[in-house]
Parts: C-alpha cells; structure tokens; sequence
C-alpha cells in the first residue's frame, strides 16, 4: 500500500501508544512508522504479541493502566507529546449472570478508571494531546436503528443503554472530553474518534463470528430482510484517523490562536467508518465469499424478524434448560436485522479524513489474514 | 403485440392498465403548447420533433414556454448532428467538416442536406433544416449563444470520434474513453440545458458551479441506453461497452452474446450496471436545484425512467437477445410520480435500488462493490431527507418524550380526526337526501306554506279522522260479510 502521506512525512513528535500491543493499537503503530516522522513507545499490559521487530525502536512498556502510579514514571520517562489511548477490553456477551458481572466490573475498572489514569498522567506530564479511541455504539442503545447517524445523535444515558461497555465508553469519553482545555492544565487538547464495527487483521470480533457461520455451514439462514444498512470500518482507517486527529491537536497546540468552532478538533469527537455503508447481509456474503464461499443466493432461507425473535427466544429457553450456550441469541437478531450506519463528514471536513483502504480490500486483508491462522494452528494441532 | 395478446395481458395484470388509464385521464400538464399562436416553421419544427423523438417530445412540450422553442430547437439541432455522424455512408470527407461547422450552419438561411442514406430514420429533420434555421434565428441571443457553444462543442467531438479509425473498428477502449464519449453526446446536452434553465432563472445558479451534476445526469441517461441497447447496435455493428470492462469477463465481444457464456456475459452487465449506478446520487443532488414544476418534470422523467431501466437489465439474459424496455404502464406510472417533487422521485429510485440489491448475486465479482453502489443512493436519500431527528432522540432519552405516549397521542388526534369525518359524512349525506327530497317534493307541488301554517298552529299530526269517513264507507260496502 502507498504510504499515507506525501513524500514529506507529518511530523508527530513524541506519541505514546497505549494499548499499542492490541488488535487497533498495533495498527496505529504500523501506519506511524510508515507515515509520520516521530518516536513510538507502546504501553500495553502485556507487550509480547504484536511486538513491532527491535530495529523499528519501538519502545515497549508492560504496565496496568488501572494504576496512576504505575503508569506515571513511564509518563515522566518519555514525555509524550502525544498519547493515545486505545486500550480497552473485548466487548463480549457472557452467558451466565455471575460472569457478566465480573466482566462489567473490568470494563468500570478499564475503560473508566484506567482512562481516569491516563487523563491524570497526561495531565501532570505536560502532555500536548491526547486521543482517545471511544466506539460509535455510545449512540446506539443496541435496538434503536441508527439512520445516517452523525455526531448530533445523543450518547444514549446509561439508564436505556443496554450494553454495559458502551454506556463505559460513554463515561470515559465525557471525562476525556472534559479534560481538554480544563481550567487546571489547560495545555492539554483532547478528542474522542467513534469507530463503528471495527474489523480487519487480527480482530476477534468481526470477522471470525461472522466466518463462523461459514465453517460450520449456516450461510443459508438470513435474518431480516436484508435491507437494513450497516457500517463496517476497516481497522487500518480507524488507525489513520486517530493520527490525523493527533495531528490536529499537534498543530492546534502549537498555534496561539484558538481555532474556529467549524474547524475544532479539541473538545470534539468524531464518527470513523469506511464510508460505504453496506446492506448487512451483503457483508456477511463478500466475508464468506473472500473465504471460499461459492454459493449464490439461492439456497438462502429468510427468516423475518419478528419470527427470527421468536424462534431465539424458544431456542433461549431450551439450550438454558439444557444448560447448554447458543450462538442464537435475541441479541444476534435484534443486531442483524437493525439498521446501524453513520454519517462521517464531520471527520472529512475537520480531519481531511478519507478511507484509504476500501472495504473490499479490507475485507481480503482481514480473511487472508484469518484462513492463514487457521492454517497454522490446524498444522499445530497436527503435530 | 395484437389486441388479443394485450387483452390477455392486462387482464392479468390489471395495475399496468390501471397506470396508463391514470395517466391518460387525470395527467395536467403544467403548461400546454398553444400551435394556433405559431408560425407555420414553428409548428413544422413540432412535427419533426414528434418525429424523431419517442420519449422527449411530450416532456419538451409541456416545458414553460419560455424555454419550450429553445429547448426543442436544442433538441432539434442535436438530432440532426447525430443524424450526420450516426449513418455510416456519409464519406468521412463530407462528414467532418459538417460536424465541425455545424454551429456556423445553424445561421445560413434556406440550409438543408439530403446526403442522408434513405434508410436512416430521422433523414426527413436534415431535409427539411431550413424550418429549424428560420426559428432558431428568433431565439433570443442570451439561449442562441448556449445552443451554438453546445452544437460546436458536440460536433467536434463527434468529428474527432468519427475521425478515429482505432474507434470505428474496435469499439470503445478505456472507461475513460467510454465516458469521454457519454460526455460528447450527453454530458454536454446537460450542461447546455442546465446553462438554459438557469439563464431563464428557472434552476439554481449552484449548479453552474458544480457542473459534475449536470455531466452526471447525462451519463446516466446514456450510459443506461448503452446497456440496454447492446444487441440492437451489435446488429448495426457498434460498441460502446468499453474493452476495460467486457475483456475482464470473455475474450471476444461476440462472446456475450453466446447462450454458454451467459454467466459471465451477465457479470459483464453488471459491471456495467454498476458503472452508472454510480452517478444516481449526483442526478439527485442536481434535480434539487430545479425551481420551476415542468423543468422538474422534464428532467425526472427521463432519469426515473433511467433507474427503472437500469434495474430491467440488471442481471436479465434477455438484453444480449434483444432491446428489452420498461412496459408502458410502468411508464406511465413513472411519468405521473415523477411529474411532482423531488421526495417522490427518490422514492422511486430507492424503490428500483433496492430491486437491484435484491438481484445482486455473491456469484457476481462485483457484488460488494453493487452492494455498496446501491446503499450510497440509499445514504444520500436520506442525507436530504433524514428519518431520524437527533433533537428528538435527545428528548425522548431525557425523559421528556415516551415514544409510545407520543405514538399513541397521534394514533388517537387520527382516530379522533376520523370519527370527526365519519360524522360529517354521515349528516352530509342526510342533509343532501334531505335537500333532494324536499326539492323534489316543492316541484311535485308540496305546499310547504301550508304545512308550515298548520305546524306554527300546533298541528303536528295531520287530523285523519275527517277525509276517513269517505273511504271507510267503500271498505264496508265490499265487506259485508263475505269472508
């Protein structure tokens, strides 16, 4: 791929990459040593997978966000210029009660507290910048369609989220807006990008359960009437986002005069999608296809909504009577047959952010990306 | 097809009968030509018109009668370069120069040509020019100079592609090369109408200024005749399917056309299907800036029909047999929903948008990128007429509006408002029957003055007893005791 920026790369300075090891966050390290002229650390909680080759002078850092102490002498080592935070937990549905709620407890924990953290370092190691990554599912209650939803959408109140983790993000994204400019260290600028359905190479979430309906032969169901529009973003845009915007704040820092309220970037936050939004089912179909899939329409069986959400809860009840888990859930319904796609021109305008790996070379990437891995752990398990 | 044959067919499909019927009766044009205030050249520039346009020729004559001669003189003065460039007998040295300098013709008085083969269809329009010259000299200077840039611009590059030997013999190369070519004979046509609808103050001076819209408009519209047309100009040996995109699917461009090879040759449509969906949200974008109803109208009609087309060959076989078209009911009843706003007509390209994401295939190498074609026509629809209010979504998560109370507050103002009318029928009714009652009864003779004299009396009851002592009489006399 054609690096980022023009010849003359964009200077960033010193960026901390927090969650730099993870699935968006080594992405972002990648697309900064392709494109930008800066020096990279990376804390994560553990630095041993995505680890960039020791030649690229990647500094690594393992360390717990979720402690103020642990993190500020990494902060004070490097004085980043800019920080940005992506670290946060895979969103998952658990079965049980109890498990849910340890796991809600971690998301509190992570993406309130830790980013709480990350604002208070930021804050007291004269930090110019700091992005944070949120999730564009802050404005969707999970059952509420979302038509060309831009930023004017309100963050849906705890009280009618119905994902935990999104009504963190929400949290810990108002704090991370509040800091910017704050009265106590107004040097800092903040921004927040919303990514919508992030996928690619690496992703655990995307691509594989969509694949696995593939594997185990279930690509002649469809839920819904396949006319609900959805976005799918491509993990490399968001990464370029994040570094557009930290260069926004970068120049915004550096200049004496506040910007224009339609041209701000600090205190804002921004919708990211690869600006094709696609039917849903049509998804699905282009992933399968990429894998192998030959299968036309043909032998699809459409399940209309209102049964679809029938048959899951039977289906619900059953496996539970059983005591056993089922990928057939009211959730997975509710969410295939809804409607979810936004409108990112706030980014293009503000940003100059443009997709620049479209969605169906995203799409190969990312299954290229999965079928090699099962490969290599087909051949493990063979061994 | 015979009166039999169509009997049989609109009785099983009675909504197409029903639509041309619709159409026939209740269409109003918005203005209507008047051919008594006409020279006799303007009305035989009508006649040709008539002639050598199928589907412009109603729209143009219901346009506003400020730009009604001009636009059918534009028309006109198109047909007849494309009559020049279109017959391949006319030698190329006799071909060039008329293409080059037919913006200088359209000012010699008396001009006609008759080098036309006698088989080219619209060969009468250049015999009989001089009528156009006549009235486009009464053209008012401001639209003449447009016409002429327009017919100097296209001319040219008809002569350029006339010109090309690489063109005559192969075809179209490049989609460059292919759009360059719905540019000379399209694109350019909506610039100069859009130039003409803004110069009579009857569209938005905006489009000017992004002309992209206006070329996007055209290439629709060619680009989906291009499609559909691929067999009958096969047959007249021409080919406008750029190679770029017919060699990624068969090695030879006959190949299409062989029943084996119909899974490709569709994927080949459909690439280019793809090709022009892609400038729908653009023609959208420019129909908004239309102020007058009949420029409306003459701009949707075309493009509606334009969409419904393009989803007619989408994926259909039949287009590499023969000229497939929208049945007439469906166009009569895309000329009624086009001929009122804008909100109908993306109603009518999401409707046919979504049929052709419902045809789209995995099978195909294009479906993603259809998929994404058609969601961005769906993206756009709702960018200038958005379903959802943010404000209100702020309201009901505060608390302050419950979308069931509202829902239901609105069911009731309806339920309300239909127990309203139900009653105002019901004793509308009773007062029209009454009304025809009573009137029937004062022309029979009922003396109401009476009536009315006996009422303020106190007599409500008629007394019954007097007038029956007559005819109780008769009653006894037959009915002494018989039974």
């Amino acid at each position: 791929m054609a690096p980022v920026t023009a010849p003359q790369k964009k200077t960033l300075g010193k960026v901390l990459v927090i969650g730099g090891c993870g699935f968006l966050g080594h992405h972002i390290v990648d697309l900064l040593l392709e494109s930008y002229k800066c020096t990279i650390s990376v804390l994560d909680l553990r630095t041993t997978r995505n680890r960039r080759p020791d030649s690229d002078n990647v500094q690594y850092f393992d360390s717990d966000i979720t402690s103020l102490s642990s993190i500020l002498p990494i902060f004070e080592k490097i004085k980043p210029d800019i920080v940005i935070h992506t670290a946060s937990p895979v969103a998952v549905g658990e079965s049980s009660e109890s498990k849910a709620k340890l796991r809600n407890a971690m998301y509190k924990k992570v993406n309130v507290d830790g980013t709480q953290c990350v604002i208070e370092a930021c804050q007291k190691t004269d930090v110019k910048g700091l992005v944070y990554t949120s999730s564009a599912s802050v404005i969707s209650d999970t059952e509420t369609d979302l038509v060309n939803a831009d930023e004017r959408w309100p963050v849906v109140p705890a009280k009618n989220q119905k994902e935990y983790y999104s009504t963190t993000k929400a949290i810990a994204e108002s704090h991370v807006l509040a800091a910017n400019r704050s009265p106590t260290s107004p040097s800092l600028l903040t921004c927040a990008i919303r990514p919508a359905a992030i996928f690619g190479e690496g992703d655990v979430q995307v691509i594989p359960g969509t694949l696995s309906a593939y594997t185990t032969n279930k690509t002649g169901f469809q839920l819904g009437d396949n006319n609900n529009l959805f976005d799918f973003t491509y993990v490399r845009n968001i990464a370029h986002a994040h570094l557009l915007a930290a260069y926004a704040l970068r120049v915004t820092s550096q200049t004496s005069i506040a910007p224009l309220d339609h041209e701000k970037v600090d205190g804002e936050v921004f919708i990211i999608t690869n600006d094709q939004p696609v039917y849903f089912w049509d998804f699905a179909r282009a992933v399968w296809k990429a894998a192998g899939n030959q299968k036309g329409t043909e032998h699809v069986w459409v399940i209309g909504k209102d049964v679809g959400l029938v048959l899951a809860t039977v289906v619900e009840w059953g496996t539970w009577l059983v005591g056993r888990d089922t990928p057939f859930k009211r959730r997975i319904v509710r969410f295939s047959s809804m409607t979810r796609y936004y409108d990112c021109s706030k980014a293009k305008r503000r940003l100059g952010y443009r997709p620049i790996v479209s969605l169906q070379e995203g799409i190969q990437r990312a299954v290229a990306y999965w079928l090699e891995e099962q490969k290599s752990e087909g051949e493990k398990k063979g061994q | 097809m015979g009166l039999l044959r169509q009997l049989l067919y609109f009785s099983v499909h009675p909504n197409q009968l029903r639509s041309i019927l619709q159409w026939k009766i209740w269409h109003d044009p918005v203005h209507t030509r008047d051919p008594k205030k006409e020279s006799a050249t303007l009305q035989e520039c009508f006649k040709y018109l008539n002639m050598t346009s199928r589907s412009f020729s109603a729209v143009i004559q219901e346009l506003n009668p400020e730009l009604l001669v001009p636009v059918a003189l534009f028309y006109l003065i198109l047909r007849g370069l494309d009559t020049i460039e279109d017959d391949m007998t006319i030698p190329l040295e006799t071909k060039e120069p008329l293409l080059r300098n037919f913006q200088h013709i359209l000012e010699k008085d008396g001009w006609t040509f008759d080098g036309n083969a006698p088989t080219e269809k619209d060969r009468e329009l250049l015999v009989h020019f001089d009528v156009v010259i006549t009235e486009y000299k009464l053209v008012k200077p401001q639209y003449k100079a447009i016409i002429a840039d327009i017919t100097d611009k296209m001319g040219n590059g008809m002569a350029d592609y006339a010109n090309n030997a690489e063109h005559n013999v192969n075809g179209v190369n490049t989609i460059k090369d292919y759009e360059l070519y719905c540019h000379y004979v399209a694109g350019l046509v909506g610039d100069g109408l859009t130039r003409l609808f803004v110069e009579s103050k009857l569209a938005n001076p905006a489009l000017l200024k992004r002309p992209e819209l206006a070329e996007s408009m055209g290439q629709f519209l060619q680009k989906t005749n291009i499609i559909r047309d691929i067999k009958e100009d096969l047959d007249d040996r021409r080919r406008f399917y750029p190679k770029e995109i017919w060699s990624k699917h068969v090695d030879k461009f006959e190949d299409l056309f062989d029943p084996k090879n119909i899974d490709v040759a569709l994927n080949c449509s459909s690439e280019m299907v793809l090709n022009a969906l892609r400038h729908a949200d653009e023609c959208l974008f420019y129909m908004a800036g239309i102020k007058d109803q009949s420029v409306f109208n003459f701009v949707a009609i075309p493009q509606s029909m334009a969409i419904a087309t393009l989803e007619l060959v989408f994926r259909n076989p039949e287009v590499y047999k023969k000229n497939v078209k929208i049945t007439k009911g469906d166009a009569c009843q895309l000329m009624m929903d086009s001929s009122t706003n804008l909100r109908t007509v993306c109603e009518i390209f999401k409707k046919y948008t979504r049929r052709i994401h419902k045809k789209n295939t995995p099978k195909d190498p294009n479906y993603l990128e259809i998929s994404i074609a058609c969601a961005k026509i769906e993206q756009f629809i709702e960018s200038i007429y958005p379903t959802q209010d943010p404000k209100k979504l702020s309201l009901i998560h505060a608390g302050e509006i419950d979308p069931d109370v509202e829902k239901k507050k609105a069911q009731d103002s309806e339920a309300k408002k239909d127990v309203f009318f139900l009653l105002l029928a019901v004793v509308g009714t009773l007062l029209v029957i009454s009304a025809l009652m009573i009137g029937a009864a004062y022309l029979a003779g009922a003396r109401f003055d009476v009536a009315f004299n006996e009422i303020k009396k106190g007599m409500i009851f008629p007394k019954l007893d007097n007038g029956s002592e007559g005819p109780q009489t008769i009653v006894d006399q037959h009915d002494h005791g018989e039974l």
